[in-house]
């Protein structure tokens, strides 16, 4: 791995009687694109907001771009691109002057606006709204002007509190489109998503739960750790093929998906010929069965059961 | 501190005052509208109060009263009514608020020099009129004594004097004929540019409800950047109603402008200072628009109300009160306006409320910038 830009040890956040964050070792290396994933209130919210400095830290210790946390919250401002959860850009205020506004709070050089603004509002596609008022934006288009007032000073870090919640398909391809973009060229990227699509973009993803980061791997490994295979057919009868079927022996987990049933076995191979074989002898039409890839959603799922059953 | 700091968050909150209709109209039309509405509903002259009479002794005499009585525009005859149910009919219903009875050796008394018996009934519910009545009857009952004796006394050898033994004569300065406007107006001028303080103390809350201050909290802007260049659009808004407001109350009201302007708005911009500072604390400490309000009026506007000396003295304050009036600045604003308008006094006079006014701003923006963290929670 290249060398670290973000570490904390043992970082620990309080409030009144809740640990939103509870001893949190994290290491993220340099030109990373970093995934955060848990049910809400897990502690993501709370985990970026100590990162860029909005919290101070209850316990523990941690380093961003080389400034300490507990000492240096204001020195590490400079470098960071903090795009809050609830994102409001000055809806009075039109698209350029959003940016100028951005530009000026983080003394982006004179000489240097009028080319970034330009590069970044084409980056963004914002470039004929220029005189569009935010308020007057769509959503998407205000969650990418968003991400271009948190740009404006070409930040080393980007630290993004779900940035595409509530934003539609389309705006949501296109603003990972323009994070890949920003990976390939070496910025380091935090994002946290409650999708799984866009965790499966990540080149590594953390799973926090109760405060606590359960699993930090790429996806490719945090999906080899799900036990067992995935096995997938469609049905038009998918409520009674479910019933039955979730409690054979060997079936861990049932999902549907619109007329796709996706079961978590122990063995592949072996469940298939045996769900096959029980479908047709309830006299259940289907088609299609095989054994699928798993995917992010099913690994993610899956953990967080297992977690809660663990914890009663 | 850094200049492009707070010119980009002055020239930000200036568009959103200027193209915010609601940001616009509480801060810059309020003012006026407040001190329209307040001068006229706290310097109404009562008329026109309608009473009832019941004449029982129906004498030319208690006729020439009654019609005494009624002969201004502050007492209207409603009825003459022949009993006492009837009065009571009438005050039940409101269409009288006070009734007089004039008792059947009303003439008789009166010239006997005995005292002139009658009763005065007021609706209790609606003391104001009632007192009112009350006060006007008894002074034309005093006038109509005086006239109806001065020519018997005169008959009996005396100076008509001699019912007016006392010579007062009364010199107002400052303010001649007592207008209530020329005193309350310049009060009230005092109270109504404290306005923008609340402006600020919502336009921060306001940051913090739309998660924008969250955003800003991010940036490296300094603390005090934050708060000095959210301060400037709003003592420019105030400043424009320092103009604006005198000459209304010169021009509609006719109130006197005997000082000096440049020393007026000088003294005005100090106080802009003091009160949006006051209302940057409000805005540091409470999180939603709502608990601003509310605590704007109960900070700014109530003791705005009973503790600057406006409608009460402030010499007839419990000591605490008025310790805590020392600490509005709007009680020495309010000296500053009233001394400037009617009295016209200079410097000379006004210097301790202005070093007040420059203490009570450094304290609070002190307070402020010391207990606004940019931290969230």
């Amino acid at each position: 791995m290249t060398d670290t830009i973000i570490q904390t040890t043992g970082l620990s956040r309080n409030f009144k009687k809740t640990r939103a964050v509870d001893t949190l070792d994290l290491a993220i290396g340099n030109g990373e694109l970093f995934g955060l994933v848990g049910p809400d209130g897990a502690g993501k919210t709370t985990t970026l907001r100590l990162l860029a400095g909005l919290l101070s830290l209850s316990e523990g210790e941690a380093t961003v771009a080389g400034y300490d946390l507990r000492k240096q919250s204001e020195s590490i401002k400079k470098h960071i691109g903090y795009m809050a959860q609830q994102f409001s850009l000055y809806a009075e205020l039109t698209v350029l002057e959003n940016l100028r506004f951005f530009a000026d709070l983080y003394d982006v050089p004179k000489e240097e606006m009028a080319e970034r603004t330009e590069n970044l509002l084409q980056f963004a596609r914002l470039t004929e709204f220029t005189d569009r008022r935010a308020g007057h934006l769509s959503g998407g288009m205000q969650k990418k002007l968003a991400l271009a007032c948190t740009l404006i000073h070409e930040p080393k870090i980007l630290l993004l509190d779900e940035p595409t919640t509530g934003v539609d398909p389309i705006s949501r391809r296109e603003f990972w489109d323009i994070l890949t973009n920003l990976h390939l060229n070496g910025t380091t990227i935090i994002v946290s998503t409650p999708y799984m699509d866009e965790a499966d973009r990540c080149s590594r993803v953390g799973l926090i739960y109760e405060g606590k980061l359960v699993i930090c791997d790429s996806p490719r490994k945090i999906k080899a750790e799900l036990p067992g295979e995935m096995v997938e057919f469609l049905t038009d009868e998918w409520q009674k093929a479910k019933t039955l079927v979730e409690n054979l022996p060997g079936v861990l987990e049932a999902q549907t998906y619109g007329e796709a049933l996706h079961l978590l076995v122990d063995d592949g191979d072996k469940r298939l010929k045996q769900i096959t074989k029980a479908l047709t002898k309830n006299g259940i039409e289907f088609r299609g069965a095989r054994i699928a890839p798993v995917r992010m959603e099913e690994a993610f799922i899956s953990l967080i059961q297992r977690l809660e059953d663990d914890n009663g | 501190m850094s200049f492009r700091h707070i010119l980009a968050i002055t020239r930000k909150e200036f568009n959103h005052i200027l193209r915010d209709r609601s940001t616009m109209i509480l801060v810059v039309f309020t003012p006026l509208v407040m001190l329209l509405l307040m001068a006229y509903a706290l310097t109404v002259e009562l008329q026109h109060i309608p009473i009832a009479i019941l004449d029982y002794d129906r004498s030319a005499t208690s006729r020439d009263f009654v019609q005494q009585i009624v002969s201004g525009n502050d007492l209207d005859l409603y009825a003459q009514v022949g009993s006492i149910a009837e009065i009571e009919d009438l005050l039940m219903h409101g269409d009288v608020k006070a009734a007089l009875v004039i008792d059947p050796n009303f003439s008789r008394d009166l010239l006997a020099m005995r005292g002139m018996p009658m009763q005065v009934i007021i609706d209790g519910t609606e003391p104001e009129s009632g007192g009112f009545a009350v006060e006007h009857i008894a002074s034309r009952a005093e006038e109509f004594a005086n006239k109806a004796l001065s020519t018997q006394i005169q008959m009996m050898g005396f100076s008509a004097d001699a019912l007016n033994p006392l010579d007062l004569r009364i010199r107002t300065w400052y303010n001649p004929g007592l207008k209530p406007r020329n005193d309350l107006i310049p009060g009230l001028i005092s109270m109504v540019l404290g306005m923008p303080a609340l402006s600020v103390a919502l336009a921060l809350a306001h940051e913090r409800e739309h998660g924008t201050m969250e955003q800003l909290m991010a940036t490296p802007i300094g603390r005090g950047e934050l708060l000095i260049g959210k301060m400037i659009p709003y003592i420019v808004a105030g400043l424009v109603n320092v103009v604006i407001l005198p000459l209304l109350a010169i021009s509609w009201f006719n109130v006197p402008f005997n000082g000096s302007f440049p020393l007026f708005f000088a003294l005005s911009a100090l106080f802009m200072f003091a009160v949006l500072s006051m209302g940057i604390i409000i805005g540091v400490f409470m999180k939603s628009q709502a608990a601003a309000m509310g605590v704007s009026f109960l900070m700014i506007f109530f003791p705005g109300f009973f503790l600057t000396g406006i409608f009460f003295p402030i010499v007839s304050m419990p000591e605490i009160m008025r310790l805590e009036s020392l600490g509005m600045p709007g009680t020495h604003y309010a000296t500053i306006t009233r001394g400037i308008f009617l009295p016209g006094v200079g410097m000379e006079i006004l210097w301790p409320y202005a070093v007040m006014l420059v203490l009570l701003g450094f304290s609070f923006t002190g307070i402020a910038s010391l207990f606004f963290k940019k931290k969230l929670g």
